[in-house]
């Protein structure tokens, strides 16, 4: 591989804080990785496990999920939710063989603009260090 | 029907040759015994017992791409079925069992796919010597030596493997193999029948269907299909390793601009099988599931083909997790009628 | 075990009028199995045994059973189920009334000390079935296998299920009614099941499981076994939008038992019965107990004890470990 491996990232942002964060990143021209699609939703806790299984079927090589700080949650507690959800999913992803690199959770408020940066280049990092990851790939197995 | 003989010392040399032919042969993997290919410089070791997922799965793959699509193509991309495969060591139950699967395939329709690969397969089979607990392939007209589906039965004599021949396809690999083989002499031949013999005697369980078809129909609202069902969990598990279950559904599986549609195998043990758009269900119960299973292998089937579609391998009572027994079940139809 | 008892005590629980059935055991057509046994009234209970093949988890029937709507004009049943329960089962049921799956009021639970259960696979493999039922009890700590006149003690070791080994909840969480004295707790193991896997490279262990995923033939018999699998419109039967493809292959096997897994996560009450069912031997205990252990262990949460608990994946706690969070 002569070119850079660039890893394919979807990440799901919560509307109210990391989607705002992204788009304060963009307003302040903060330059990020552009590896990340970004797939809004309206809160942390509202990221199915199934929403990480299907990307990572559907070509993802790593997926981030992003929502407000513990207390600062739209709905006051999704955010707690997702956290649990979320630890289980990753400790289950991890036991079946799944690189830990490739999930990563992070919370970034509507005013961190630069800590959205930083999440994302530390996820782009990760998913280039771990590789492409086709070995679960729906097109490249089933059909 | 010709007989041949083959010594095992010849064995490795024998499986040697046929691995050239995309052989494939039963081989245990973990729990599971089921077929698997057999390389070029691996051996077989054929034993008694039969395999959890019959060889049905070869012919009638549990997933199965009909053909792919994209957008902007017209033409549809089928997939080739060109490569004739050798399936060795299948229990004559389970060959019986693609001979029954093939009136289904011929019956108003011709399917390519199935009919395809049967003819591109060649069975050797493998009598039993030592039947299973639940076998009961007399009591609905096989035995542990039949030939029926078969192109080429062998039998274990111990020193040395019989080859009878049953077909055309059966001959041409005799033929090919005759440097290996050598003329059966009138006592192996002999030797075999006691065998076969001795097995059908070996075999404990068993039931004559004689009536169960007529019955069927009569005990559509006894309450014994409640009392069967009860415990049923509503799994697969009879109707997927059934060597005779053929039910299939069809979708279409996209991503992005491009798709395939495909078979897979179909369950008529579960909630959705039947389900209507509308979400009425007409089988709204195990109740109704369980009964339709019975009546569709020991009554629609012959009412259709003329022959009981359950070929007595007993994977369905062995493997049932709450021990619905087929045979247990014929019983109670039996007391019933 | 009483076996009078149990048959005189169910006889009385079938008989009230609030009790539409009872769900016990009976012995199997065959071999070393074990069936279910729904019994409508006192005649049914001669057939009820309690002995070390009795694995199976009947709380599962009470989800499991089709609802069907009443027709017009006549009452629902509204009658209890009566059911009996092992350690493990009780806390199935438990869960279920956490979930409100069940109603505590609609079900009977008659609780069952439970010694230890026997693997029958296990058995098997040094004494075969035979076509007859074989009859097995407890002796001491110890198994003993009746046939005929031959009466051969089988040491616990060798054929305790897996799942008794890692029990730590013997004795029933909750009953209306216990037969026989509570049994001591024994020593558990640690799970090597779970830490064998765990010792494991990443590469190895996505190996290991690409190999038992794509065994599975998708009958989902794991599923339907499960006493905390009830969900009337499953995501595994959805089409629109579709989860999981129908199609068999290792992708779409491995997003189903991530699923199945995950959705038992912080609910699984180890009853194995997933394990169990399996017709291809998919070792799914492991995913089971590897998250259970994680709840138990970080969030000090063990499912299925308590039926006024809050049930663990709809409740948080403020300071819940967020380690792994950037």
């Amino acid at each position: 591989m002569s070119e850079q491996f660039k890893p394919n990232i979807v990440a799901f942002l919560c509307n109210w804080c990391t989607y705002a964060g992204a788009d304060l990143a963009g307003t302040s021209r903060i330059q990020y990785p552009a590896n990340v699609k970004i797939i809004r939703v309206m809160c942390s806790g509202r990221v199915n496990p199934l929403y990480v299984v299907n990307a990572l079927q559907q070509g993802a090589d790593g997926v981030l999920i992003s929502g407000c700080h513990p207390g600062d949650c739209h709905y006051m507690e999704g955010n707690y939710y997702a956290r649990r959800r979320l630890k289980l999913l990753k400790e289950l992803l991890e036991f079946t063989g799944v690189d830990p690199r490739r999930f990563n959770m992070s919370w970034v408020s509507a005013s961190e603009g630069h800590k959205w940066k930083e999440v994302v280049e530390k996820a782009v990092e990760d998913a280039i260090a771990a590789g492409p990851f086709d070995q679960f790939r729906r097109r490249q197995i089933g059909w | 029907m010709s007989a041949m003989l083959l010594n095992k010392e010849k064995w490795s040399e024998f499986i040697g040759k046929l691995s050239g032919k995309n052989l494939w042969a039963p081989a245990v993997q973990g729990e599971v015994k089921k077929y698997a290919p057999v390389a070029e410089g691996e051996t077989v070791e054929l034993d008694e017992g039969n395999t959890t997922v019959p060889p049905k799965a070869l012919l009638f793959p549990q997933t199965e791409t009909l053909y792919r699509f994209s957008t902007g193509k017209e033409e549809l991309e089928f997939p080739g079925l060109d490569e004739e495969m050798v399936l060795l060591g299948v229990r004559p139950c389970d060959a019986r069992a693609m001979a029954l699967v093939e009136n289904l395939f011929r019956w108003d329709f011709d399917d390519p796919y199935y009919l395809k690969r049967r003819e591109l397969t060649t069975l050797i089979g493998l009598a039993c010597n030592e039947p299973e607990l639940n076998c009961f392939c007399p009591s609905v007209g096989g035995s542990p030596d039949s030939t029926e589906g078969l192109d080429i039965l062998m039998t274990d004599l111990g020193e040395s493997y019989l080859l009878e021949t049953v077909t055309e396809k059966g001959k041409a690999i005799v033929e090919e193999m005759k440097d290996l083989l050598e003329e059966a002499p009138a006592d192996a031949l002999e030797q075999k029948e006691q065998l076969a013999k001795g097995a059908r005697e070996k075999i404990r369980r068993g039931i004559d269907p004689e009536g169960i078809p007529e019955a069927l129909p009569q005990l559509w609202e006894d309450p014994l299909w409640q009392r069967i069902s009860a415990p049923c969990l509503g799994c697969g598990i009879c109707t997927y390793l059934c060597p005779t279950c053929y039910c299939f559904d069809i979708q279409d599986e996209i991503e992005g601009s491009a798709g395939r549609r495909c078979r897979m195998w179909d369950s008529c043990m579960f909630a959705e099988y039947t389900k209507h758009t509308s979400g009425h269900n007409p089988r709204p119960t195990r109740r109704e599931r369980t009964r339709n299973r019975i009546n569709h292998k020991y009554s629609y089937f012959v009412d259709k083909f003329g022959v009981i579609a359950c070929v007595g391998c007993g994977r369905c009572s062995t493997l049932c997790p709450v021990n619905i027994d087929l045979i247990d079940i014929l019983r109670q139809v039996k007391a019933a009628q | 075990m009483d076996l009078d008892k149990l048959r005189k005590t169910a006889a009385e629980v079938v008989s009230r009028d609030d009790v539409k059935y009872l769900i016990g055991w009976r012995r199997g057509t065959f071999g070393y199995r074990v069936a279910p046994h729904f019994i409508e009234d006192a005649a049914g209970v001669d057939e009820l045994i309690f002995s070390p093949l009795c694995i199976a988890n009947l709380a599962n029937y009470l989800t499991l059973t089709e609802k069907l709507p009443v027709p017009r004009g006549q009452e629902a049943d509204t009658r209890k189920v009566a059911l009996l329960v092992k350690g493990c089962d009780s806390r199935a049921v438990a869960q279920l009334i956490v979930e409100k799956g069940i109603k505590r009021e609609d079900v009977v639970v008659i609780g069952m000390p439970c010694p230890g259960m026997i693997d029958w696979k296990l058995l098997a493999e040094r004494y075969p079935e035979t076509d007859v039922a074989a009859e097995i009890g407890w002796k001491g700590e110890d198994f003993l296998l009746i046939r005929g006149e031959e009466e051969i003690t089988i040491p616990r070791a060798e054929v305790l299920a897996e799942k008794c080994r890692l029990c730590r909840h013997p004795n029933p969480v909750l009953s209306d009614i216990t037969i026989g004295e509570a049994v001591e707790p024994w020593a558990v193991a640690e799970d090597s099941g779970v830490a064998e896997i765990e010792a494991k490279e990443a590469a190895e262990r996505w190996d290991y499981w690409e190999e038992q995923f794509s065994k599975c033939i998708r009958c989902y018999s794991c599923r339907n076994a499960c006493p905390l699998c009830y969900c009337e419109d499953c995501i595994l039967d959805r089409l629109d939008p579709i989860w999981v493809n129908r199609a068999v292959n290792f992708s779409e096997n491995t997003a189903f038992h991530l699923a199945r897994a995950f959705h038992l996560a912080g609910r699984c009450v180890e009853c194995g019965e997933c394990e169990r069912v399996c017709p291809v031997g998919i070792p799914l205990g492991k995913l089971n107990r590897k998250l259970a252990r994680t709840v138990r262990e970080e969030y000090g949460f063990e499912p299925g004890l308590d039926p006024e608990a809050e049930p663990f994946q709809a409740s948080f706690k403020p300071d819940d470990p967020e380690e792994f969070i950037l």
